[in-house]
């Protein structure tokens, strides 16, 4: 068995009022791994995140990383090589130039001014914005901003990349940007975090899939185990994806023969009606 | 993809918007946003890149002299210079310059005007007015001064103008911070500024969700609105900060806010035309004293 990249066992958070926001979330992330953390609003999964930064610090359990403990001196190392991209752009960018917001991160990481430059430089053309390099965020529109959001992250080379609901208050063609970019990054071995509410989403690009509610991990598993398991889908007040309807109604009515082999996207749908 | 290379040219395109202010709204007045608008303009200055440590200095350099020579010509000297750098070297249409100036002009004269003409129970000075209750009065001296006093200020306010008609709000601090301003105060002007922006989109947001809801119908409601809208705003703002906190630890802030700054070439032609200029207001001073 290979060794987790991020392992979390037996969180326990609450903010101030008292109100437990985690109660006991364990699981082990493999270095390379695409998925989803799906579940309803306030069911924990950005208070997850945000433990897991090292910026929200447990009240109970523990956070290792390539088998290292995290505690207070190491922190910084956490930091560095788990990244969030905000869901709100305009809350996570600060500076008043994209240069500067970009290489906000990599100035943090105290790396000489050269090597900020070429990463800034090198993660604006990641992401297509070079041009942008002087503007001040304030000029730019949402697609804009989110791409810078996620520069920054790529600017720290960071190698767990979480993205709080990413899609969110995105029009459809940024929303189909952001999905190339996260194949690329997926191509590129980087693991990968990403909540959602778009269940179709999580089923076509996901490798694996969490199910939070109310605190807990309540389902672990490839999308397809998890959306077709109805208890889990109820509990956690989930809607089953598109595809997986449809593929199973064509079943039902044996159009196609049922092989098992699920698509996840119409362009698959229609290869397997072509055969 | 394609949106964003449109977006570029849009942005580039700032001589369009202001033919297009030109042409639909005639008047050389204010609109919302005017605020914002000289912050724009010095993002499309087209002297942008020049270094901004030579133009902080020079304009200062030229405010001082401006100030301490006290002389018309200097001054008039100066609002030509700093004109010319603005709105021919800085393609800044020249309808928006005089748009920008209105502000201070319309101060530089309610403030010398006060200074030009007194008031007395008794007619005196060269010209006089009886307005019922008493005189006012003034002077040829008088006139002159506030003639000249008019210009100097005038002058110094464009040389500071032609400052942040070119150069963005984060160079200039980036130019504070070489001059060792204390950290902390550059630190809490990036904030600000980034941040103006920021609250500046939160209360029109606001704004427009009451407006749609008649929130503005008369005098007495609009209080209560914007009353409303205020402590909303402070309330969303102390929220904001938290999440802008955390997002900065995440990517491993620790108490030290520092910025990857563009550095701009220095031009030694620049400096050249710079202390010819610096020299010729000189000239023209002892001239003319």
């Amino acid at each position: 068995m290979k060794e987790p990249i991020l392992k979390v066992n037996n969180l326990h958070y609450s903010y101030g009022t008292g109100n437990p926001a985690l109660k006991g979330v364990s699981i082990n992330i493999y270095q390379g791994e695409k998925i989803a953390v799906i579940g309803s609003n306030g069911s924990g999964k950005s208070t997850f995140f945000l433990n897991a930064n090292g910026v929200l610090t447990a009240d109970h359990g523990e956070i290792s990383y390539q088998g290292t403990v995290i505690n207070k001196k190491n922190l910084k190392e956490l930091r560095k090589n788990i990244g969030i991209v905000f869901q709100d752009a305009d809350n996570q960018i600060i500076a008043s130039t994209v240069m500067a917001e970009v290489g906000f991160g990599p100035m943090n990481l105290k790396l000489p001014r050269e090597e900020v430059i070429r990463r800034v430089d090198e993660a604006l053309t990641y992401m297509n914005i070079l041009d942008f390099k002087d503007r001040p965020p304030h000029y730019l529109s949402g697609g804009e901003k989110k791409r810078v959001t996620i520069a920054d992250i790529i600017a720290m080379k960071s190698e767990v990349i979480i993205f709080d609901e990413p899609t969110a208050a995105l029009d459809p063609l940024n929303a189909q940007m952001l999905e190339e970019v996260l194949v690329k990054l997926g191509a590129e071995g980087k693991t990968m975090l990403i909540s959602t509410h778009d269940v179709d989403f999580a089923y076509r690009w996901a490798e694996r899939a969490i199910v939070f509610n109310q605190g807990k991990i309540i389902a672990d598993g490839t999308p397809l185990e998890i959306f077709q398991n109805r208890e889990v889908l109820k509990q956690a007040n989930l809607k089953r994806p598109a595809m997986l309807d449809v593929y199973e109604m064509l079943v039902e009515k044996k159009m196609v023969k049922n092989t098992n082999d699920y698509p996840t996207s119409p362009a698959e749908l229609k290869i397997l009606l072509e055969k | 993809m394609e949106n964003s290379v449109g977006k570029s040219i849009n942005f580039i395109k700032t001589s369009e918007k202001a033919q297009h202010q030109a042409t639909y709204h005639h008047k050389i007045g204010h609109k919302h946003g005017e605020g914002s608008a000289i912050d724009y303009y010095a993002y499309a200055s087209k002297i942008r890149h020049w270094n901004p440590g030579f133009k902080v200095a020079f304009s200062f350099t030229t405010l001082l002299l401006c100030i301490g020579l006290n002389n018309p010509f200097v001054s008039i000297a100066v609002i030509l210079g700093m004109a010319f750098l603005t709105v021919v070297k800085g393609g800044l249409p020249l309808s928006a310059y005089l748009s920008v100036l209105l502000i201070p002009l319309t101060f530089i004269l309610l403030g010398t005007i006060a200074i030009g003409v007194d008031f007395s129970r008794q007619p005196l000075g060269q010209f006089n007015l009886y307005l019922g209750l008493g005189y006012i009065f003034t002077s040829v001296d008088k006139l002159q001064e506030m003639a000249v006093l008019m210009l100097k200020v005038f002058g110094a306010i464009s040389a500071m103008i032609m400052m942040t008609l070119s150069t963005p709000s984060a160079e200039i601090i980036g130019v504070l911070r070489k001059a060792h301003v204390p950290k902390l105060v550059i630190e809490l002007m990036n904030l600000i500024y980034r941040y103006i922006f920021i609250l500046l989109d939160v209360f029109n947001n606001m704004r427009n969700s009451a407006d749609s809801r008649q929130g503005y119908c008369d005098f007495k409601t609009s209080c209560t609105t914007f009353g409303s809208v205020a402590s909303n705003l402070l309330v969303v703002s102390l929220k904001k900060s938290n999440a802008y906190y955390t997002a900065m630890e995440a990517r491993g802030y620790d108490g030290d806010l520092v910025f990857l700054e563009e550095e701009k070439p220095f031009q030694i032609s620049h400096l050249f035309i710079a202390a010819g200029f610096l020299f010729f207001l000189l000239l023209l001073w002892y001239v003319t004293k």
